[in-house]
């Protein structure tokens, strides 16, 4: 017994002992606590908004010491540079915070026009691609289609477009509001408002003279003109040019907005979510959707009523192969335009401070990671199915996955961006030897398949694979959370994604095909049959792009023999040269 | 033909569209929607096709 009492003797010590251990750390801290507490107490108040600050303590340079120059770069960019409302108070508290203010919009203005300036240079990317991948005697005609679409776009978008499409949008945020962008036309259908265009912007002028609009408008207008040159690539080397012209101007002032503002500039399918709980409502991030496959279903159209270059079918319907002129322009236009999507891609988020956009990076990250597979999924299966990993094809896989990723590429993780980009490296073969062989279109850059089969993909993948991780300033498109995929527990988001193919497909193919159809009726959208043979190049543009080479002239006729055919198209050859 | 294409296409477009508000039901919502694309191609792809196919410039 009395070895128990002193048992329980030494366990209530060593009780005591931790509870002491353990609870004096606790009073410490309570009793720190309680000391600091009127120290806060006795801080001083906040100064006034307009009271000067005490600028001594940032220990501005001297200006001494400034005439010595700074060649460490530490006295460059101080308080001294803070602009003041008042020199005769100094800095005040309202001056920092106006200050802060304006350099987070400027961080977003300069990083949107930067980028708006790379996805213009893409322009030189496409020229070049679809130039090399026609043949020499329509060099110059088809440089002229890429280059004068930027000019036709342009103004049409400056007369109206821009206004169609953005008019409504208001407010953006990461651009300082852009808020006389405020009116949106609207049908009621349904029980609903129905956003169908913008009408603020014409001409840019009145309200809508003002910075944060000519930003939004150069970013949106290089975007514009990608969609627009992707149709010269399926009705190359033997599209007049004047039809060309009306095509392009009618394309940047109608078509190209009016989905635009559907998906982008606060339209119906953009509301899907707000009026139906479809998901976020239609979500394109950068436009697999709004730029590529309204340039993809708009190349078909033109396809289809301008019909196919003399000599590329057979009597038998079989495709012969037209080889383009310069692989090394191919490759190297591809090239341009990967570098370009980094502005199409993280750009996108129209700032790099705030509303979630340093998300930048892995934007930058998967946009690259899906070029990349996309080139491995074409080069593994035309190896495969030909034998060879042919070039203008791989070319054509990077641009696949470029396109396909272009609209998730704000939404999802790196391993769906790599099997986005792998599925669009595959799909943009199959698609290409289906436009040719079964619906006998001939499409001499491959844009249906890369930009409008692909553009869909992209569209469909954001349904699928969004992964709930963004939050771009904590909502889109008016529903709050991020967005979310079928395989992340949100399958009306990818209802939301199919209405806006069935849009695509349904709409704007059939608004493209009714316009270019009356264009054909009222100018012609084919040069005659003897200006094709002998090359756009005089006849259209009135001088050769290449003046010193001697140019074998086309005389295949209409149904070349068998054996013509067999000896021009190797497997290989017959797919790929055909794409872009 | 060209014609018939053109409204089916417009047609498997609209429909989806009506359909939101005739269901609620996520299910029915996406299979109306895979219709309106399969209608929207199959007039399209098939049936104008088939209607410029009939004149082409390579047929005898």
């Amino acid at each position: 017994m009395i070895r128990m009492d002193q048992g329980l003797k030494r366990c209530s010590w060593i009780v005591v002992v931790m509870l002491l251990l353990c609870g004096l750390p606790a009073w410490a801290q309570s009793q720190s606590a309680a000391s600091n507490a009127p120290a806060a107490a006795a801080q001083p108040p906040a100064p006034a908004m307009d009271a000067p600050l005490n600028v001594k303590t940032a220990q501005p340079p001297s200006t001494d010491d400034l005439v010595k120059g700074d060649p460490s770069g530490t006295k460059t960019g101080t308080v001294n540079d803070v602009i003041v409302s008042d020199t005769n108070k100094g800095v005040t508290l309202a001056d920092t915070v106006n200050q802060v203010g304006q350099n987070r919009i400027a961080i977003n203005f300069v990083w949107t026009l930067i980028t708006g300036f790379l996805v213009m240079f893409m322009q030189a990317g496409f020229a070049i691609v679809e130039t090399g991948l026609c043949r020499a005697k329509n060099a110059n005609h088809t440089m002229m289609m890429n280059f004068m679409v930027y000019g036709f776009g342009l103004f049409a978008f400056w007369v109206c477009g821009f206004a169609l499409q953005m008019g409504g949008c208001a407010p953006a945020g990461t651009l300082g509001g852009a808020n006389p962008l405020n009116s949106e036309h609207t049908i009621s259908l349904l029980g609903k408002a129905w956003g169908i265009f913008g009408t603020r912007g014409f001409f840019l002028s009145g309200t809508t003279y003002d910075v944060a609009i000519m930003v939004l408008f150069l970013f949106q207008m290089v975007f514009m003109d990608t969609a627009l040159t992707i149709v010269t690539g399926a009705a190359a080397e033997r599209w007049k040019y004047i039809a060309f012209a009306v095509s392009s101007v009618f394309m940047g002032a109608i078509t190209y907005p009016l989905f635009a503002n559907w998906a982008w500039g606060g339209g119906w399918l953009s509301q899907l979510g707000v009026n139906f709980g479809l998901g976020h409502g239609y979500a394109d991030f950068a436009g697999s959707g709004v730029v590529h496959a309204v340039g993809g279903v708009t190349a078909l159209a033109m396809a289809m009523i301008i019909g196919p270059r003399i000599g590329k079918f057979n009597r038998n319907g079989t495709p012969n192969a037209m080889p383009g002129h310069d692989i090394v322009i191919v490759l190297t236009g591809c090239f341009i335009l990967a570098f370009g999507w980094f502005g199409f891609n993280p750009g996108s988020t129209l700032g790099a401070s705030g509303n979630g956009a340093l998300r930048i990076g892995s934007i930058a990250v998967n946009t690259m990671l899906a070029g990349c597979t996309g080139s491995f999924g074409a080069l593994l299966y035309m190896w495969m199915r030909y034998g060879k990993p042919d070039a203008s094809m791989t070319g054509n896989g990077l641009l696949a996955g470029l396109v396909a990723i272009t609209a998730p590429s704000g939404f999802v993780n790196t391993v769906s961006s790599a099997i986005i980009g792998l599925v669009a490296g595959v799909l943009v073969c199959l698609s290409v030897e289906f436009v040719e062989r079964v619906l006998k279109v001939d499409d001499p850059v491959g844009a249906i398949s890369v930009h409008g089969t692909n553009g869909l993909w992209g569209v469909i993948s954001v349904g699928l694979f969004a992964d709930g991780a963004s939050n771009y300033g904590g909502s889109w498109n008016g529903v709050n959370g991020p967005v979310r995929g079928l395989f992340y527990g949100d399958a009306s988001q990818l209802i939301a994604q199919l209405i806006g193919v069935g849009t695509l497909i349904g709409f704007v193919f059939g608004l493209s095909y009714a316009a270019n159809f009356v264009i054909d009726l009222v100018v012609g959208q084919r040069v005659s049959a003897e200006d094709e043979l002998a090359g756009l190049d005089i006849p259209e543009m009135g001088a050769l792009c290449y003046p010193e080479f001697v140019l074998k002239p086309d005389s295949m006729p209409v149904g070349v023999s068998a054996s013509r055919t067999t000896e021009m198209a190797t497997p290989p050859l017959r797919v790929a040269q055909e794409t872009a | 033909m060209k014609l018939i294409g053109l409204l089916m296409a417009f047609a498997g477009w609209l429909i989806p569209v009506v359909a939101l508000v005739l269901t609620q039901s996520t299910a029915a919502r996406m299979i109306v929607s895979l219709l309106g694309i399969a209608i929207s191609l199959v007039g399209i792809l098939v049936v104008m096709n088939k209607a410029h196919l009939k004149n082409a410039i390579w047929k005898p």
